[in-house]
């Protein structure tokens, strides 16, 4: 492999990264207020195929982007109704919502099934001013798009968010012991809805990013491919910690580059299959590795995630 | 109640179908007709709908297991099209010199086989190290079918066709071909799925391990105190739940598809499976009853495909992730139905999907 | 407003209720209640367990609504939809279970939800208020420590603090005691003391009759949901009593010992390796044997539950043998400690002593050695005859356990357990949170067995419990017996010392 192989692919790898670190931020806010949402896989697919659609109608990626998360959202406050409001079990309430919106998204997506996004409506590159003739980093981190960097903002802002401010202090001890921020006048609802519906607008902008950026036209079978999942393994990975979501979706996006630098490099041996294995070989891999040092993954775990919560009950 | 609430569940599913139908232009009553009458309209709709529910018994039951223990195991998908490989495999292995009889039930036994170590690499991790199992089985569903796709679609396998040019599956000897009725598509899985319902209700509520099965899903403290072991719990039932997955695949390979066939196995029957042990309130014989609901709904999903304004056969999909939640919904009217005094006598398996916190830091 | 309050105040109470109704599914919690509280007094709210006590604490700050009824605030009728609400008009409650992250530090439990704090949070800021609340209230708390490190009597500190930090001027103290050393109490007192000289109004709640005489200013006394009396706290203790349980109450149970028996359970040497920052054992030996009990107090998390489980076979100890009427049971888990005659009544009755969602006939079999095919046919009559012979109340075998009262709940455990005639009972705090009724009844059968030459281990926070029905007491403080003898030559105040961790007495 030449040296501008393996940066195309560190740079690939951001940007195949991005959706998953847009999808774990969101999912770290979701379950940060106690809530586990597994339907990251199901709002992603419906961003990317609302962002799809509205792209291609007006031409302007910045309107599907937001179509898609408002999408994504809406998907995102079912769960937080059933599971909050309703007090259901928030593990099958995740599942139906990644059914329904395989479902939908395909539904929805069966007429431009294999259909190119028109090029106004792609995502345009910025590169950072002196920051890009770096070399390596340069082309590999600040070559990218603005989303890209946002999710840098995003990262930096999340976890200033969660541990230096008021509201995050609420935000943490409502997933920590939802009895406990109640009695202390937090407004526990709420919290676990807003940040519910935010995490679910990042997926949809996940699946928008997908769609606006890496893939070439709509099909429901390549979309997403279980991104949504490795998006809420990659929170457990991190500790419920933004910026180690971050690095983390990087590295997995390595993961689901390797297999094209390998071709490029001309490695034929392994079939394309069982590169693509890869990602969630080693996403079950990490898991148990993770499981075994037991402490450090009780440290991050928010203590009433999944667990609801209704004042009275006695 | 509890009839009512499905009943409901379907109904608000359809109006959110229908809602979908008129924003992609189809005439929602039209379309809902032609369901009806695809599904439970004649006999030959109706035998469809029974073949279509046959796999969803197996893979419902395969949650239910898992699900009445509080484990999470999503990965009833991956092991439906491992117990497919397997059972294919020892078919085209076998087929031919056994006879009939022990050939379809080597085919089952392997189909069973298959899925339960594609589910022992998650369900020891569970056990012993407490890994999260939800993400561990999920992904496994992925690669499964990369396998199942690398051997047909990929590679020139044992599997694989050698003769003509569209790639499928190598068709298994006809010993190992499951029985069908008459010349309609009902075979021998439907059986063998009704044996499996009563066998896992036998379990349940006949036996020791159903005993202690019921009391570590109430109550882990409880399980300890009384010395059941965990691991052993946790084991068993990812196991059993495998083997009803794998068995799921097996019969897809000997009753229907006679090779292995991808198309006809990767279609989310384990992902359905979950509805259709949530809808059944975690109930051997409810499973059977919502298995035909959702095969019903399934199957129209194919004869809408074909009407001239060609209606997405995903419309299915959607409306069972709709009756999901919808059900999941009504659990907590179910709930407080329950807890009204004069009620005394509460349902003994209670609301399972109520307030369950999640699986994955239990060690 | 003030026209309707009794005799002759000049200023509002500080907090008052009237015809306060509160009903959950099957219970009536509270009935037509009513509660004036002033400024600068203590006001204890006397009931037993069950009386309702708890449901008007939850209502006054407002964490549940009632059904019907008015509150008033210095003469101003409120509403209390939410804690929110009620800290905002200074009415903060200190719960029995305590409200605290255990991960956060004392600083953040304490800023948490307070509207006052900037946007980005300012610790130092809240490190002084704490100082400062500290020394005035004689409540001393390290800011930068994280909950789940301290003892039980530092999170209530924290508690209390975080109320006062929020401005709270009339506190309501659920149970404030039944965690606390006797010298804990003391202290807590005094802090209660220095709130009300303050112009304070506490809310005082508890079951233990001579310390709300100790403390309140009046006693408001709750039975069966309703107010039945509002009388000084100089009114004698059996007439509170009476006023509590509505009938007569001979206070003093007593027992004659059957001298000398064999030994039924022994502990020794054993070793329990700690897991985080409390709960191991360290080297701790016992011994009980037939028709004596023997009382092991402590403040909560020094390695009492360790020690039952260690007893019962569910906790395998890194050194030591545990033995069981001869037979050597370490290490072989709680079905051969229940073979060899040794019964488990653990302190969580509802989830871990019982599966709550089977049925009472189901969890009379839960212990039971069942074949691999199981033979429910005897099931519904064993419990049939158990619940006669436990007066177990129940619409019948086949209720769900759940549904029925503590005291019935914990019966149906004991049934289980009892009727095996064992050997050694590890009773946990049996008696936590039933009804004088139903108290006196688990100690009668506790006695029962004991007369009957079963040995009881009795593992409880409760003092005055220990000094009441144990023959010899043994301390744990951090995992170590740090004090031992015949209860009949031992001082309660030596075992609050001892408790506390003052004394080093082996």
């Amino acid at each position: 492999m030449n040296e501008s192989l393996i940066t195309l692919t560190l740079a690939a790898a951001v940007a195949a990264g991005t959706p998953l670190a847009l999808a774990a931020i969101g999912e770290i806010i979701t379950q940060r207020a106690g809530i586990l949402n597994l339907g990251v896989e199901g709002m992603m697919l419906l961003g990317a195929v609302t962002t799809f659609l509205t792209a291609n109608a007006t031409g302007s990626p910045w309107v599907g982007m937001v179509a898609g998360a408002t999408s994504a959202a809406l998907l995102a406050a079912t769960h937080a109704f059933v599971s909050i409001s309703l007090r259901a079990n928030q593990i099958v309430s995740g599942l139906a919502l990644v059914i329904f919106g395989i479902g939908l998204s395909t539904f929805l997506g069966r007429p431009i099934e294999g259909v190119p996004l028109d090029p106004t409506a792609r995502l345009p590159g910025a590169t950072v001013p002196g920051l890009k003739d770096i070399p390596v980093l340069g082309p590999v981190l600040f070559s990218q798009d603005v989303v890209v960097y946002a999710t840098w903002v995003l990262a930096a802002a999340t976890a200033l968010y969660l541990f230096r401010t008021r509201p995050g202090l609420s935000v943490r001890a409502v997933g920590e012991s939802i009895s406990t921020a109640d009695a202390m006048g937090i407004r526990v609802a709420a919290i676990r809805y807003a940040h519910t519906i935010v995490g679910g607008m990042l997926a949809g902008g996940a699946g928008a990013y997908l769609i606006l950026a890496l893939l070439p036209s709509w099909s429901q079978a390549a979309t997403t491919n279980g991104r949504g999942f490795i998006a809420i393994a990659l929170v457990v990975f991190a500790s419920w910690r933004p910026w180690r979501a971050l690095v983390g979706a990087y590295v997995f996006g390595l993961a689901l580059r390797a297999n094209f630098a390998l071709q490029a490099a001309g490695v034929t041996t392994i079939s394309a299959e069982f590169l693509a294995m890869a990602p969630y070989l080693l996403t079950i891999l990490l898991l148990i590795a993770l499981s075994m040092s037991d402490t450090r993954r009780r440290a991050g775990a928010p203590e009433a995630l999944g667990l609801p919560y209704a004042r009275e009950e006695r | 109640m509890y009839p009512l609430a499905p009943a409901a569940a379907v109904l608000l599913a359809l109006m959110v179908g229908a809602f979908f139908l008129v924003v992609a232009g189809h005439d929602p009553i039209t379309v809902y007709r032609v369901m009806m009458r695809s599904s439970f309209g004649s006999t030959p709709a109706v035998i469809n709908t029974l073949v279509s529910a046959t796999p969803l018994i197996l893979t419902g039951l395969a949650a239910l297991v898992c699900f009445r223990v509080r484990l999470w195991n999503i990965g009833a998908e991956g092991q439906l099209y491992v117990g497919a490989i397997l059972a294919s495999g020892v078919a085209l292995w076998f087929g031919d010199r056994l006879g009939a009889p022990i050939a379809i039930t080597v085919t089952i036994f392997a189909g069973a086989l298959g899925g339960t170590l594609f589910v022992a690499l998650p369900a020891l991790a569970r056990s012993w190290l407490g890994t999260n199992e939800i993400i561990t089985t999920l992904l496994l569903n992925f690669v499964a079918l990369l396998l199942m796709n690398w051997l047909i679609f990929g590679s020139r396998s044992y599997w694989r066709d050698p003769v003509g040019t569209f790639p499928q599956g190598k068709r298994i000897p006809s010993a190992a071909e499951f029985p069908r009725l008459g010349d309609t598509r009902l075979h021998l899985g439907l059986l063998v799925a009704l044996v499996a319902v009563l066998l896992v209700w036998l379990m349940l509520t006949r036996t020791r391990f159903g005993f202690h099965m019921r009391v570590f899903g109430d109550s882990e403290k409880a399980a300890r105190y009384v010395g059941i072991s965990a691991r052993r719990m946790i084991l068993m039932a990812f196991l059993i739940s495998g083997a009803l997955a794998g068995v799921a695949g097996a019969i897809d390979v000997g009753g229907l598809s006679r090779r292995l066939d991808p198309n006809s196995l990767a279609i989310g029957l384990g992902y359905a499976g979950i509805i259709v042990a949530a809808l059944s309130r975690l109930n051997p014989g409810g499973v059977v009853l919502v298995a035909i609901l959702i095969g019903g709904v399934r199957n129209a999903g194919t004869a809408l495909q074909a009407l001239p304004e060609r209606v997405p056969m995903e419309i299915a999909v959607m409306l069972e992730g709709a009756i999901l939640i919808f059900a999941l919904s009504s659990e907590v009217f179910i709930r407080y139905r329950i807890r009204w005094p004069w009620s005394a006598h509460r349902a003994i398996t209670g609301s399972p999907f109520a307030a369950i916190p999640t699986g994955g830091d239990r060690a | 407003m003030t026209s309707l309050t009794d005799g002759g105040a000049v200023e509002p109470p500080a907090l008052e209720v009237r015809g306060i109704v509160k009903r959950f599914p099957g219970t009536l919690a509270n009935d037509d209640v009513a509660l004036t509280v002033r400024s600068g007094q203590v006001c204890a709210i006397l009931g037993e367990n069950g009386a309702g006590k708890s449901t008007l604490a939850s209502i006054l700050s407002g964490l549940y609504q009632p059904d019907r009824g008015e509150i008033f605030r210095r003469g101003n009728p409120v509403t209390l939809r939410s804690p929110r609400e009620a800290l905002g008009l200074g009415i903060g409650m200190v719960h029995q279970h305590f409200r605290l992250v255990n991960r956060f530090t004392v600083a953040e439990n304490v800023a948490l939800g307070d509207p006052s704090q900037p946007f980005f949070m300012s610790t130092p800021k809240v490190h002084r208020s704490i100082a400062a609340i500290g020394d005035f209230y004689d409540l001393p708390i390290e800011p930068s420590a994280v909950v789940a490190d301290l003892s039980v009597g530092e999170q209530q500190r924290v508690e209390i603090v975080k109320t006062l930090y929020r401005g709270a001027d009339v506190l309501i103290l659920d149970e404030p005691t039944s965690v606390l050393t006797p010298q804990e109490t003391e202290s807590l007192f005094a802090t209660i003391r220095k709130m009300t000289a303050e112009g304070k109004a506490v809310i005082f709640i508890s079951h233990k009759l001579r310390e709300v005489r100790e403390i309140s200013d009046v006693v408001t006394v709750m039975r069966s949901a309703r107010v039945v009396g509002t009388v000084p706290p100089i009114t004698a203790v059996e007439e509170l009593a009476r006023l509590m349980v509505g009938r007569d109450v001979d206070m003093s149970v007593r027992r004659r010992r059957a001298p000398g028996g064999d030994r039924v359970l022994e502990l020794s040497g054993i070793h329990v390796d700690r897991q985080s920052r409390r709960g191991g054992l360290t080297g701790v030996s016992l011994e009980v044997t037939a028709g004596e009990i023997v009382g092991v107090a402590g403040v909560a998390g020094n390695g009492q539950r360790q020690l039952a489980e260690v007893a019962a076979g569910l906790l395998l100890p890194s050194e030591g043998r545990v033995i069981v009427g001869g037979s050597d049971i370490t290490g072989r888990g709680p079905r051969a400690a229940r073979t060899a005659g040794l019964a488990y009544v653990p302190e969580d009755r509802r989830s871990t002593g019982l599966a709550p969602s089977l049925t009472i006939a189901e969890n009379l079999q839960l212990t039971s050695p069942h074949r691999p095919i199981l033979n429910r046919r005897h099931w519904h009559s064993h419990a049939r005859s158990l619940m006669d012979e436990y007066d177990i109340r129940a619409p019948g075998p086949n209720s769900v356990t759940s549904d029925l009262s503590g005291g019935n709940i914990q019966k149906v455990l004991l049934a289980r357990e009892l009727s095996t005639n064992p050997l050694a009972i590890v009773s946990a705090s049996p008696t936590q949170g039933l009804d004088v009724g139903a108290i006196a009844s688990v100690r009668k059968l506790l006695f029962e067995h004991c007369a009957r030459g079963s040995g009881v281990l009795l593992i409880t926070e409760d003092l005055e419990e220990i000094m009441e029905l144990s023959d010899r007491v043994v301390v744990l403080y951090e995992g170590r017996i740090v004090h031992e003898g015949p209860t009949s030559e031992t001082d309660v105040t030596e075992v609050g010392l001892a408790m506390a961790g003052a004394m080093r007495v082996s």
